[in-house]
């Protein structure tokens, strides 16, 4: 069964289209990363996966069910959404943010039980940010506060994670923190992970699964070594790149050419 | 000769007979308190003669003190200052803006009221509350008279207010003989906001006066308190410029410096620009005759010198 | 093994009592204290029911005064309520209950009905509700569809919606000259000395529905903070809880001002001030407003009334000055 099933999805912000004809399908209990160039439509295609925004046209099915047939909570029980940042003017303190993640599952006035304080328990230990419960919002770190970002979203019990960008500003050690704990939410929990990145070689060491977009269009989507060849990176970004294998496995490694190192146009440097 | 003076003398009884039963009805009715209508054409519940009475405008309070009733006044509002004994009674708030506590405080038997200018809704919480009010409402001098009487004969001091009135209409008879005489009517300009320049329309006492007086309004018309430009005040080229003012000469002096450098208008050529107090000209009270004789000197001086 | 209370419930129900032991004191006060004089021992005994109350004093504390002392518990609550939904709405903290045109609205509607000679309630009260209304609907309009979401839309166009009503304002005050000036002023200054039984209790049928529905919806408020992705995802309906914020609180506001003119500072500064002290939530926050609100109004009219010699101070100047240094104070420790 597919997680995620997408035919020919249309959509623009007004007269600018941004999505052109997407179909694709995302397996059930993988590592999908959708990479691309700044614009190719990545975030879009996201938020029509959650129903933040809405397709002028196409069809999409959750776990095999339209997306139309879920109500607000069910959707919200099945597929939660990690963002870049959240506005903090306001601020909540961590657990209380986390324990927001409870919403689909609780009444309207959102009062917490028992169950709610141990599922929030669980996600902040897995994570790693119990020692972090009662500080504000405001007074942690970049990667302090996406850990708390993804806790929440776990709160929600869901089978499918969507993240937007969640390493962009992070330094080395949380990127790979972040990445592993991904990667840990897919084997121990068997949730589908989707992701937007726009850090290629990050893309390359986890996922199972590509989707390399450009202009709101599908260049390429399969495994590693089918999208990330030289030609169709070079061709999607439009500049000189370097791929070489990774020595960490069979996994292609990709590095920038600045411009100091163009020997000759002609001769291209390949040893992969 | 005798069926005649028969008629006569039975008609002379039946006259004097009318006239007793009459004053002894109205006494007895009057004791006994009965329906009174107030100057609005509303029903006062009044069952006794008032002996405590609260002011809720300055003029009412000047014309309680005209009629020898100020033992009766307990409360005022806070711009009561004419006569000067008036400041020493206790305040309820000011006549736009009524304090309703301190009015209940000092158990009134009658609240006295102003239609312009008391807000509406503290008439009716009063009565609510169990006191009555009488409502004035005086537009012009004829009215103002009306009212020294109505008041009078609520208060019980009918004889005084007569007394008043006739004193009043005295004045304003001779006034009107006075200016009879006057051969045309001097351009008058009166300004009664310093900045910006407001005078006064059609509709208000002062343009009355100056009318009774036999002077010209140059700002009549519809709008009760328009306002002017400098240009506007100058192209009128009035002959009289008067000036009220509720502050102090120095304020005076500098206005009218300020007009004296516009020596092409004959007020100023002739050096007849006025100050004058605004309380003369714009209560409801016995003083407009005060203000209305003072008007005369400052319009058509010629005429008094002459009536002399 | 006995559950233990939920949490929040706890937290609701131990800061609802201390507000309560605050706003009974002070409605207490307010009885007492007033233009004709303070008097602690009439207002117990009339309080008791002991009937050895003089029947002038009977009247001014229970006609006069207990209306009064109920209004500025209702605005207060009202004001800040409104002033904490529309920060949460906002996302902004610099808004307050007149933000989106309604205190441009109602003021216009209020000067029409004093120039058309109208009295206080029902005339010019109805005329004002209607002004605002109008705003309301303008504001709706200019942000409808998807925009509305968008906080910053739904701000600017409240903002010059406000400042058109501005300048109609100060034009129809500049072509007054006689005594309805002076009505205007203080209807624009905010005026709690019209409170009388029957029309308070109106007020109060009106209001209680609205603070009902904003409590049921504080749970969603604290989700809109978070953000509009994350509260879309998480289940809410942000357009319909957008709209039922946006128009009960408008409607509760509206209400409000148009009975008493526009007093200014509480629906800026009690939400703040709770928000210190008490942190985000709003399943706290919002009871919190209203008992805490009510209770600064009816302390600082209590105040407004009792300081001045020559009648009143405006209730407006009181709140300002009175929460304007207790808040900065609040701040610094706060930063610190």
């Amino acid at each position: 069964m597919a997680a995620i099933d997408i035919h020919n999805i249309v959509h623009s912000y007004g007269h600018r289209p941004v999505l052109e004809d997407i179909s694709l399908s995302i397996p059930i209990g993988s590592f999908f990363i959708i990479i691309g160039p700044n614009g190719s439509g990545k975030t879009t295609l996201m938020k029509t996966i959650s129903r933040i925004e809405t397709p002028q046209n196409g069809r999409i099915k959750i776990l095999e069910r339209p997306i139309q047939s879920y109500t607000r909570k069910h959707l919200a029980k099945t597929i939660s959404w990690v963002p870049q940042t959240i506005p903090i003017d306001f601020p909540f303190t961590v657990m209380e943010v986390i324990l927001m993640g409870r919403a689909p599952h609780q009444g309207i006035l959102g009062i917490e039980n028992q169950h709610d304080f141990k599922i929030v328990k669980d996600a902040m230990k897995f994570v790693g940010v119990e020692h972090l419960a009662e500080r504000k919002m405001d007074q942690l770190s970049g990667g302090e506060r996406q850990r708390v970002y993804i806790a929440k979203a776990l709160c929600q019990e869901p089978k499918i994670l969507l993240l937007d960008e969640p390493t962009a500003s992070l330094d080395l050690a949380h990127q790979v923190r972040i990445m592993d704990l991904m990667e840990r939410l897919k084997t121990e929990k068997g949730v589908t992970i989707v992701m937007v990145s726009h850090d290629v070689n990050l893309a390359a060491l986890y996922a199972d699964h590509l989707l390399l977009l450009k202009d709101g269009k599908i260049v390429k989507t399969g495994s590693s070594d089918q999208v990330l060849t030289c030609r169709t990176l070079e061709d999607t970004y439009g500049c000189k790149l370097l791929i070489d294998k990774n020595p960490l496995g069979e996994l292609p490694r990709i590095g920038l050419v600045p411009d100091k190192f163009k020997v000759n146009e002609k001769k291209d440097v390949k040893l992969f | 000769m005798q069926r005649p003076k028969s008629k006569l003398k039975f008609g002379y009884l039946s006259a004097i007979s009318f006239v007793i039963v009459g004053f002894v009805l109205s006494v007895a009715v009057q004791s006994h308190g009965k329906d009174i209508f107030d100057q609005l054409g509303r029903t006062v519940k009044l069952t006794l003669p008032p002996q405590r009475i609260v002011s809720l405008a300055p003029s009412i309070t000047e014309i309680i003190f005209a009629l020898g009733r100020q033992h009766l006044l307990k409360g005022v509002t806070r711009f009561s200052d004419h006569p000067w004994e008036a400041k020493k009674l206790p305040k309820v708030g000011s006549y736009v803006h009524l304090d309703l506590e301190r009015i209940v405080a000092l158990k009134p038997d009658i609240c006295i009221a102003i239609k312009d200018g008391n807000p509406k809704e503290i008439i009716g919480r009063l009565e609510s509350l169990g006191i009555p009010v009488y409502v004035i409402n005086p537009l012009n001098v004829v009215a103002v008279i009306k009212t020294i009487q109505d008041i009078g004969r609520l208060l019980g001091a009918g004889e005084k207010a007569h007394h008043l009135v006739q004193n009043m209409h005295l004045r304003l008879e001779r006034v009107k003989s006075t200016v009879s005489k006057a051969a045309f009517r001097p351009r008058v300009f009166f300004q009664i906001g310093i900045s910006p320049i407001v005078s006064v329309g059609t509709d208000t006492f002062i343009h009355e006066l100056i009318v009774l007086v036999g002077g010209k309004n140059l700002a009549e018309g519809p709008v009760p308190y328009p306002r002017f430009s400098r240009e506007q005040v100058l192209g009128l080229s009035p002959e009289v410029l008067i000036i009220t003012s509720m502050t102090r000469n120095a304020i005076f002096e500098k206005v009218k410096a300020d007009w004296g450098r516009w020596n092409n208008m004959p007020a100023v050529k002739n050096g007849r620009i006025f100050m004058v107090d605004s309380n003369l000209f714009d209560r409801p009270t016995p003083r407009l005759i005060d203000g209305l004789e003072l008007l005369v000197k400052l319009i058509h001086p010629a005429l008094l010198r002459e009536s002399r | 093994m006995k559950t233990p209370m939920p949490f929040v419930w706890k937290r609701l129900l131990t800061i609802s009592c201390l507000l309560i032991c605050l706003l009974l004191p002070v409605m207490f006060l307010g009885l007492c204290a007033g233009s004709s004089g303070t008097q602690f021992t009439a207002v117990y005994d009339a309080l008791t029911g002991s009937g050895k109350t003089d029947s002038m004093l009977h009247d001014i504390i229970w006609r006069i005064r207990f209306p009064r002392v109920m209004l500025a518990l209702l605005v207060g609550s009202t004001l800040s309520l409104g002033g904490l939904v529309f920060q949460a709405l906002l996302r902004n903290p610099l808004a307050e209950p007149y933000i989106l045109g309604i205190s441009g609205g109602s003021a216009i509607g209020a000067i029409i009905g004093i120039l058309a000679g109208l009295s206080r309630f029902p005339g010019v009260s109805l005329i004002a509700f209607a002004g605002s209304i109008s705003t309301l609907l303008v504001i709706l309009f200019v942000t409808s569809g998807q925009s509305m979401v968008k906080k910053d839309i739904l701000l600017l166009s409240g903002v010059m919606v406000n400042a058109f009503c501005s300048a109609v304002i100060m034009f129809l005050v500049s072509i007054t000259q006689d005594t309805r000036l002076h009505s205007i002023i203080f209807w624009l200054m905010g005026d709690l000395s019209i409170a009388e039984t029957g029309q308070v209790w109106i007020l109060l049928l009106m209001l209680f529905p609205c603070f009902i529905l904003l409590f049921l919806l504080s749970h969603p408020m604290n989700l809109l903070l978070l953000g509009r992705e994350i509260a879309q995802t998480t289940g809410i309906n942000i357009m319909g809880v957008t709209m039922a914020l946006l128009i009960t609180t408008s409607f509760m506001v509206s209400a409000t001002v148009s009975y008493c003119g526009l007093i200014g500072f509480v629906g800026l500064v009690v939400p703040h001030f709770l928000r210190l002290l008490l942190g985000p939530d709003h399943r706290i926050l919002v009871p919190a407003c209203v008992l805490g609100g009510g209770a600064y109004l009816v302390l600082c009219d209590m105040l407004a009334r009792v300081l001045p010699e020559q009648g009143e101070m405006p209730v407006g100047i009181i709140t300002a000055m009175v929460g304007a240094p207790i808040f900065i104070y609040l701040l610094k420790r706060s930063k610190a």
